[in-house]
């Protein structure tokens, strides 16, 4: 007896290629909220060097952005996919584990998109009121010896240094929502529950410091602090990897003279961010597959 | 448990089970189900809330591993070739919901489409209108039974050779009912296609059926063609002498008693004229032999504490 | 040629749309060389599997009732006579189905054949000889 001619399974570039038609339709609304929350940026912006403002320069919070987008894309691109019961992706004909990535690419893709538009509009808007944030700077360092937080500093111990923004600094928002939403989606995909993990985790951490605090374990109090410190504002921390450290540091000082400025312990090195971007890529990249096979097929079955 | 061997189709199975066991902890689903659906087939699972019905559809397609047992879809084991499996099939799940309803039903078949390269998209237009749905609406905001047309539009616009349907009249009225029963049986008609339905109500699919399958507490306790369930399940109705008991070979399902005990009414599941023959021989005197409903037939193989 | 099918009659859906059709042939309403409705159409207007219709009509074909012309359609046969052949298989299908019910209601044979006779000419008199086959029968 015949067998009826077997269908085929769909090409892998046709899936992909779907992927990121049927994501970009997720992240629609998102979308059409940042371009609002742009919009609106923009006529403040404008607004404000109309009226005498001066231009518009670089600040390193802009520098958290992609990283902290990237951060929160999985929950629009897995929006509607019940991961764990019978998700709609898992009936489709493709390879549960494949197909799962491949829906992370396609968000990654349109991820890169948002975080090049992201930067000409800021590029775009730093022209246009007169800025610079292309060329030299010149920023305000502490020199090692001082603390900061012993108390006002006086203006003369800060040091004037010239410096020129290295080209990485172009790809480190790149690297950096890559690395972000690589983490993300692991989490968005590996975990059944990931707000209880999230949750859990940061009050595992206090309750292990009140214990330490209450039983007198020095390691205990300090070490969950100490760990989220050295994880994030370490020299290959996740602010290596978001902002090549821009954001841990640069302080606020108080001066001797009563101001308040903005100065810097130290300058951003390369070698950290290099090694940074590397490392949380490849701690990404690892627990996304870890996290994608959780879902895989072509198991044997437990016993015949 | 009971079946009949089925010659009259052909050696080809569409789907074969092999002491399919799945346990969901101390929970068995399944247990050591051998089912067997015939190629061209309609096959219709019955069984109450919690037999396995859709379980045993989520292993098909690979939703869920089994524990134990094998299951294969046109030869090819269904844990081991999942995606080649799911090609070939067209799957109506339990949930009335297909996700992503922030999509309209004609981007959701658009989606669809790109993964099965058999779609039909003119087959797709024509199911659409004639189940009455409209493609430009947000898939979110579809009632219960317009969800359930879509998702068999879904299904059956790439033609595939096997159909898993878990409940596809589920929240249907009676018309629509009708109607979709008329294009599933089109449908069969133009292509070449086996059919496995899971249902509550046999009698919703009934005309549609071929075979039937009961499925009771995880365990497949009657798999047979229609015709042969209709022939080998009868309600007798005997005049007996005072204290008669039933013997105790005979299958008897269900089993009424007038006041005085004298007048039994009984299923029995057997043939007409061996049953008639072992009544009487008993001391029975058979005054009546009527068939039953095809569900009723069916319900009949059930443990006796299913039935009243 | 309207078919009903009685999904609670113990004989298969595929006998008894050969029934129906004999039935159709012996009344008059279908007469020969008139086309048969497709099996598409007839399986969606009945809500069954198609391969029953197709069962059906392969029967009938074997047995010459009715005969296919590729890509015209099936037709009844143009040489049928429906009359003494299938007019006494549907006579034994109502004989037997009468005597079924006699004997679950405690009749005899010979009661229910009295009974008939005297309901029939209480009732209205006998069903009128259809006049077709009479003819058909002369022509012959």
């Amino acid at each position: 007896m015949t067998q009826p001619a077997l269908h085929s399974t769909p090409a892998g570039r046709a899936v992909l290629v779907e992927q990121i038609r049927a994501v970009a339709l997720a992240l629609r609304l998102p979308a059409i909220a940042a371009a609002v929350l742009l919009g609106v940026a923009t006529l403040l912006v404008i607004g404000e060097r109309v009226t005498g403002g001066g231009p518009v320069g670089f600040a390193t919070e802009l520098a958290l952005i992609p990283g902290l987008v990237a951060a929160l894309l999985p929950v629009g691109v897995w929006k509607g996919e019940d991961l764990f019961d019978a998700a709609f992706l898992w009936t489709l004909p493709v390879d549960r584990r494949r197909h799962a990535l491949a829906k992370v690419c396609a968000g990654w893709v349109w991820l890169m998109a948002a975080v090049a538009f992201f930067i000409l509009w800021f590029l775009g808007l730093a022209f246009f009121t007169g800025g610079n944030v292309l060329g030299d700077q010149m920023l305000r360092v502490l020199p090692s010896a001082i603390v900061p937080g012993a108390g006002p500093i006086d203006p003369a111990a800060l040091q004037i240094v010239q410096w020129s923004p290295d080209a990485f600094l172009w790809v480190a928002p790149f690297t950096a929502a890559t690395g972000a939403y690589l983490l993300a989606s692991a989490i968005a995909l590996g975990t059944r529950h990931p707000l209880r993990w999230i949750v859990g985790i940061f009050f595992g951490s206090l309750l292990a410091s009140a214990i330490g605090s209450a039983a007198h374990i020095e390691w205990l109090t300090f070490g969950p602090a100490r760990l989220w410190a050295t994880l994030h504002a370490g020299p290959y921390g996740l602010d290596a990897l978001l902002t090549a450290r821009l954001q841990s540091l640069e302080t606020l000082v108080p001066l001797s003279n009563g101001q308040v400025v903005g100065a810097w312990r130290g300058l951003p090195d390369v070698g950290h961010w290099a090694m940074a971007t590397l490392l949380w890529i490849g701690v990404g990249l690892m627990s996304l597959w870890a996290a994608a096979s959780r879902h895989r097929e072509r198991r044997r079955p437990s016993r015949e | 448990m009971i079946r009949e061997s089925d010659s009259e189709h052909g050696g080809a199975a569409a789907v074969t089970t092999h002491h399919l066991t799945k346990r969901y902890g101390t929970d068995t689903a399944l247990d050591a189900v051998d089912l067997l659906v015939p190629e061209g087939a309609v096959y219709v699972l019955i069984g109450g809330n919690g037999a396995g019905k859709s379980t045993t559809l989520k292993v098909l397609m690979n939703l869920e591993r089994p524990s134990s047992g094998t299951a294969e879809v046109f030869g090819l084991d269904t844990a081991l070739r999942g995606p080649e499996v799911r090609a070939q099939v067209g799957y109506v799940p339990e949930r009335h919901n297909p996700g992503y309803g922030w999509m309209t039903g004609g981007r959701l078949l658009q989606h669809i489409a790109s993964y099965y390269p058999s779609w039909d998209d003119a087959y797709a237009d024509h199911l659409i209108r004639g189940l009455d749905l409209r493609a430009s609406r947000r898939v979110g905001s579809l009632s219960k039974g317009e969800t359930r047309r879509l998702q068999l539009v879904m299904a059956l616009a790439h033609r595939p050779p096997l159909l898993l349907l878990d409940e596809p009249t589920d929240g249907l009225d009676p018309v629509v009912r009708k109607r979709t029963l008329a294009l599933l049986a089109e449908h069969l008609a133009d292509t070449p296609t086996t059919v496995l339905i899971t249902t509550h109500h046999l009698y919703e699919v009934e005309s549609l059926a071929d075979h039937v399958g009961v499925l009771s507490n995880g365990r497949l306790i009657a798999q047979m063609p229609r015709d042969d369930l209709q022939r080998t399940v009868r309600r007798y109705r005997i005049e007996v002498p005072d204290g008669w008991e039933a013997p105790s070979d005979l299958r008897i399902a269900s089993e009424r008693r007038s006041r005085t005990g004298r007048e039994i009414q009984c299923i029995v599941v057997g043939e007409e004229r061996a049953i008639t023959e072992r009544l009487t021989l008993a001391g029975a005197r058979v005054h009546e032999v009527s068939s039953l409903a095809l569900e009723d037939a069916a319900l009949a193989f059930l443990p006796a504490e299913a039935t009243r | 040629m309207l078919v009903n099918l009685d999904l609670h009659d113990a004989r298969p859906l595929y006998l008894q749309i050969m029934d129906a059709v004999r039935r159709a042939l012996v009344v008059g309403t279908l007469r020969a060389e008139d086309p048969l409705p497709s099996v598409r159409e007839l399986a969606a207007e009945l809500l069954i599997n198609p391969r029953t219709v197709s069962q059906a009509y392969r029967e009938l074909e074997r047995e010459g009732v009715i005969y296919v012309r590729r890509g015209l359609g099936t037709f009844v046969a143009p040489d049928i006579h429906p009359d003494r052949h299938e007019r006494r298989a549907l006579a034994r299908g109502v004989a037997r189905r009468a005597l079924v019910e006699a004997r679950n209601n405690g009749l005899g044979v010979e009661e229910l054949v009295t009974m008939i006779r005297e309901v029939a000419a209480a009732e209205g008199g006998e069903p009128s000889p259809l006049p077709t086959p009479a003819i058909r029968d002369e022509e012959q």
